[in-house]
């Protein structure tokens, strides 16, 4: 594994950073972080790339426990807060992170210009940073990230300055690295973002993981289904409500969210079985930001 | 920790930094040159002065070393007052820390570019100040490469005591904290000579018990004690009030500054590197 938590615990004196986040993210996946504000998806985060020290519990990154520096030589992170010495250009802005990255003359010679090309900021490298726009200054931040070719990349809010073209280009960076093997873990809000290039997501609320796995089977639990039924008893919508994590009846109409849509025949057995007459059954897979919401409202069950 | 030297250096440079100071020292330099320059030749020519002559000269050159010390040691706190705590607050040292450099060469890389730069700022000041006495009075004061290095001492007190401030309190308590135990220094210092013209032994334990605090001023002293024991100013050092020195700072005093610094030095990266950013 990659990156391994054993009950990874932060607080902030009294307050819950995050609470015993036990997670793992295998090698070449893009995995995503997703939390509402204040969730504690920076604080992981800021843990696992040893900007806060862990309250309890553990966690290992490439094998080795947090703080390792051989681990740092290969991992990337790009803050959320991305701020860069503005006195600097861009060329000897990377130049300094390769330096502490441990690059020599020769390797910064050759990946400085490769990665500002990457970013889509080729010739502006000889800019300032200071004179950068904020979206500038976010792909400078990529660039530092993706410096020293890391097997790791951090990525939180990566997108939060760009522009709809901008985050096209990060998507396909993210893509294009995992392609060759690379691990990325992504802290984001932007839900269709994530939707599009994670293999595997995880969620936070209130500092705990309420759900995680890959996107399919997470999308797979949350189909909805509106069925039209005449004849509806008591007895029926206790069976119906055993197969699905929420019920409600309206007349003729029952509205219900399955747990796994495997099940979705047997609501028709159910419905026949118990004398009524079903005159429509339509399934709707949720998004992404159906089940953010879902999971947000209710607060959800920790997962460890 | 040398790439964390030679940025903070860089930044010095290109931020402009080193240019005010540069200016504004050349302007203080234009200015103190022009004074010895004029008022060592109105005051030696004037019958009031009798046999003060010889104290004129040592006065004008312990008044150059004196706001020498003070403007390496403004230039020493602001510039690193927020060499941690600043980028905390902007969120440059996120970037930094999850690489692979410790924190402890943050802190010791830091140190030693402002050291660098505070180090050549003092020597160069401090030969300007003897070279303006010496070639408008003739006073004979060498360049001796210890005095030299004393003087480079004292901004670096105060740059390790900001270092420290600078991992645990904000930008600005930071500034007021360290300015006020380098005033701590400087009036307990004063209280010490006074102490001595006056005889009063309280005022000598203050002038001590502040030296321990900050020790600064002590090398000062120390400096001014060996620059005005030359055979021909032997005399001086009593009579320079608040800007001489009645007895010289022993060693042991220099070996508690150099503990003084470490110990600080210390503290600062035990600090950050526990600190929580």
């Amino acid at each position: 594994m990659i990156i391994e938590t054993d009950n990874l615990t932060k607080m902030y004196g009294n307050k819950v950073g995050c609470s015993e986040i036990c997670l793992t993210v295998g090698e070449g996946q893009i995995f995503g972080f997703l939390g509402p504000n204040g969730a504690g998806k920076s604080t992981l985060v800021k843990t696992l790339v040893g900007l806060l020290f862990p309250t309890s519990g553990s966690a290992r990154i490439l094998g080795k426990p947090l703080g390792d520096r051989s681990v740092r030589r290969k991992t990337g992170f790009l803050p959320e807060n991305f701020r860069y010495q503005d006195w600097l250009t861009g060329a000897e802005l990377l130049s300094f992170h390769g330096s502490l990255h441990g690059m020599n003359r020769a390797e910064k010679t050759r990946r400085i210009p490769e990665v500002l090309e990457l970013v889509g900021l080729g010739e502006k490298g000889r800019q300032r940073v200071g004179s950068y726009s904020k979206g500038m200054q976010q792909r400078v931040g990529l660039a530092c990230a993706l410096l020293p070719d890391p097997e790791l990349i951090f990525l939180d809010e990566p997108t939060s300055a760009l522009d709809p073209l901008g985050r096209r280009e990060v998507r396909e960076i993210m893509l294009e690295l995992r392609k060759r093997g690379k691990t990325i873990f992504l802290n984001s809000h932007l839900l269709s973002e994530v939707e599009m290039v994670c293999d595997r997501v995880a969620f936070i609320n209130k500092g705990c993981i309420v759900a995680e796995g890959s996107l399919d089977n997470l999308l797979a639990n949350t189909v909805e289904v509106d069925m039209r039924v005449e004849g509806i008893s008591q007895k029926m919508l206790g069976e119906l409500s055993i197969l699905s994590s929420s019920l409600k009846a309206e007349g003729n109409l029952i509205r219900l969210c399955l747990r796994d849509i495997a099940d979705t025949p047997v609501l028709a057995e159910v419905v026949v079985n118990n004398g009524g007459k079903l005159f429509s059954l339509n399934t709707r897979q949720n998004s992404l930001e159906d089940l953010f919401i879902e999971l947000v409202k209710e607060g959800g069950h920790q997962v460890c | 920790m040398l790439t964390i030297a030679a940025l903070t250096f860089k930044e010095v440079v290109r931020r402009r930094i080193l240019l005010v100071t540069v200016a504004l020292a050349v302007i203080f330099l234009s200015l103190y040159g022009t004074a010895v320059h004029y008022g060592y030749q109105d005051m030696t020519s004037s019958h009031y002065a009798g046999s003060m002559n010889a104290l004129i000269a040592p006065m004008f050159l312990s008044i150059g070393l004196y706001f020498g010390s003070f403007i390496v040691a403004f230039l020493a706190v602001m510039a690193a007052v927020g060499a941690i705590s600043g980028e905390i607050e902007n969120g440059i040292i996120n970037a930094i820390i999850p690489s692979p450099v410790r924190r402890l060469d943050i802190v010791l890389g830091k140190f030693i570019g402002y050291a660098l730069m505070l180090s050549v700022f003092a020597s160069l000041f401090y030969v300007a100040v003897l070279l303006i006495v010496q070639l408008n009075t003739g006073l004979s004061a060498p360049v001796r490469a210890g005095a030299v290095g004393l003087f480079c001492l004292q901004p670096v007190i105060l740059l390790a005591l900001t270092m420290f401030g600078t991992t645990f309190l904000s930008t600005l308590a930071n500034g007021i904290g360290s300015f006020m135990l380098y005033a701590v220094g400087v009036v307990g210092g004063m209280m010490e000579q006074i102490g001595y013209l006056a005889k009063s032994q309280v005022l000598v334990d203050i002038g001590v018990f502040s030296s321990l605090l900050m020790p600064a001023d002590s090398v000062y002293r120390k400096i001014v004690y060996g620059l005005m024991s030359t055979p021909d100013v032997s005399l001086s050092n009593m009579m320079l009030g608040p800007f001489g020195s009645f007895s010289e700072p022993s060693v042991w005093m220099l070996v508690y500054t150099g503990f003084y610094i470490v110990f600080f030095l210390a503290m600062a990266s035990l600090i950050f590197s526990r600190k929580d950013i």
